[in-house]
């Protein structure tokens, strides 16, 4: 599991980046659920920059895992080719959007039609970007990560902590209580289905790991060094969706959900990392 | 131009890291760093029969490997930037340092561990078959300073013409990224995708 540490700024940014970007399907559902008055939504736009943060974040702990970060822009020179690139660029894509809705939240400008049109291209980006986040690690050589529980866990991971981050952003909003009213099933269904996603996909993972075997390991080898991490991972993620379920409007309850979701995320991040195994010899 | 090859003559091969070493005095690299590992194989068991004696089927052999110059590359498939780039004329392939970000995805991507990210350059680093003295006519400092003979480099057709093409265990199977590497194995090796067979210096060449 220590080895997975080497890949610690790329753990953090596939935890904070999906997180946030997932956050605005909760502030979509919020505004598309009709329950909110003007008022609230303009309270709402206030608060956009939450999630906003969080994505930020998780982008700047990524320049930290490259050696010359001063050539960054050069990424995006293999889009179509490098699964890395297509990540970046998909992420590049979502940000650009994100930054237009909340600039403009912030400043006050967003009509109705706006407001949803945004946050629904927003959204739509989110899992975009999320499920780009996960096929930047499908490569043909690491037979690990090459399954589709690779894509599964990291949109999964991306949607239980976006529900619980969105719940944060309605409560700290103040516009928690009124949003459930309408929207309390669509906010659960986003939580379960993501932890359930996240669980499957991890589960699914170190089951089919522990079948591997290469020139330098065995996939048990692996599997028995991460079980401990997954297990705390899984339970988190799990519990996060349960407390997104009984949230009603305060923000301890969903700030509560969100740091059970950080950490049943980044936990399993790192699992993810202890986990690659190469078609060759290659280790971490 | 012709592309070239690498050729490991698994009969020959004594293990004695002569070329890892060549290879680090002439690339200057640090004590942490090699592009040419040997790695050690082994497999096999030591047990008692029904007769009580003690029965013994373990063998090890070694494998002097570096970049393979990959006819498919995985490192330049997975790398964002296009530093990590095969050479049209002579197949070889290296890093564009003033390019690379040092993201770490060729060493990922590769699965004969050539690539490494050196956080201090900045960039990745790995063999790049000596190029400026295979321009020049010689061959890569490896395989001149090999005093078994075991290893070679010349054109494909060449080194195909000697052994077989990477087929040997603990290496994957060929076909994933066509490596210009040809064996003549020696007669404990066994096939690619063998689960058996195990890198017993992990420590020395990972």
């Amino acid at each position: 599991m220590e080895t997975a540490f080497a890949e610690l700024p790329l753990a953090l940014f596939t935890t904070l980046a999906p997180i946030g970007a997932n956050a605005f399907i909760v502030l979509f559902i919020a505004a598309f659920a009709g329950k909110l008055n003007e008022d609230q939504l303009k309270k709402l736009d206030k608060f956009s920059a939450v999630p906003a943060v969080v994505v930020l974040v998780g982008f700047i702990a990524s320049i930290f895992h490259m050696a010359n970060p001063a050539g960054a822009i050069g990424v995006l020179s293999h889009i179509g080719t490098s699964p890395l690139s297509n990540e970046i660029c998909a992420g590049i894509v979502f940000v650009i959007a994100m930054a237009v809705y909340v600039i403009m939240a912030l400043a006050g400008k967003l009509g109705e039609g706006a407001r949803k049109g945004l946050l629904a291209a927003v959204s739509v980006l989110a899992i975009v970007f999320t499920i780009f986040c996960g096929m930047a690690y499908m490569m043909a050589t690491i037979i690990s990560w090459n399954t589709p529980f690779t894509i599964i866990q990291v949109l999964g991971f991306g949607l239980v902590g976006g529900s619980a981050l969105g719940s944060l952003t309605l409560a700290l909003a103040g516009v928690l209580e009124d949003a459930l009213k309408a929207a309390r099933i669509a906010v659960i269904a986003v939580a379960v289905i993501g932890a359930v996603l996240a669980a499957c996909g991890l589960i699914g993972m170190i089951v089919t790991v522990g079948g591997m075997t290469n020139g330098t390991t065995t996939g048990a080898a692996l599997t028995s060094g991460v079980t401990m991490y997954a297990a705390c991972s899984v339970i988190c993620v799990l519990a996060s969706a349960i407390v997104v379920a009984l949230q009603k409007g305060t923000a301890a309850l969903p700030a509560i959900a969100t740091v059970l979701a950080v950490i049943g995320v980044f936990v399993g991040r790192l699992v993810f990392y202890a986990l690659q195994m190469s078609v060759g010899i290659s280790m971490m | 131009m012709a592309k070239y090859a690498f050729y490991f003559d698994g009969t020959r091969c004594t293990g004695c890291k002569t070329c890892e070493m060549a290879c680090k005095d002439f690339k200057d690299l640090s004590v942490d760093a090699a592009y040419r590992k040997v790695y050690e194989t082994a497999f096999g068991a030591t047990t008692r029969d029904s007769d009580g004696c003690i029965v013994n089927s373990c063998v090890s052999y070694t494998i002097s490997m570096s970049c393979n110059h990959c006819d498919d590359p995985a490192c330049t498939k997975a790398c964002p930037t296009g530093a990590m780039h095969k050479d049209e004329e002579t197949g070889l392939v290296s890093v564009d340092s003033s390019r690379c970000v040092g993201c770490g995805y060729c060493h990922m991507a590769c699965p004969y561990n050539a690539p490494k990210i050196d956080r201090s350059k900045g960039h990745s680093v790995k063999c790049d078959g000596c190029a400026d003295r295979v321009a020049a006519g010689e061959k890569p400092v490896c395989v001149e300073s090999c005093p078994a003979r075991a290893l070679d480099f010349g054109t494909i057709e060449d080194m195909a013409a000697m052994g077989q093409r990477a087929n040997i265990a603990p290496l994957p199977e060929p076909t994933h990224t066509n490596p210009n590497l040809y064996i003549k194995a020696s007669s404990d090796a066994i096939p690619s995708g063998s689960v058996d067979a195990q890198v017993v210096n992990p420590l020395e060449v990972m």
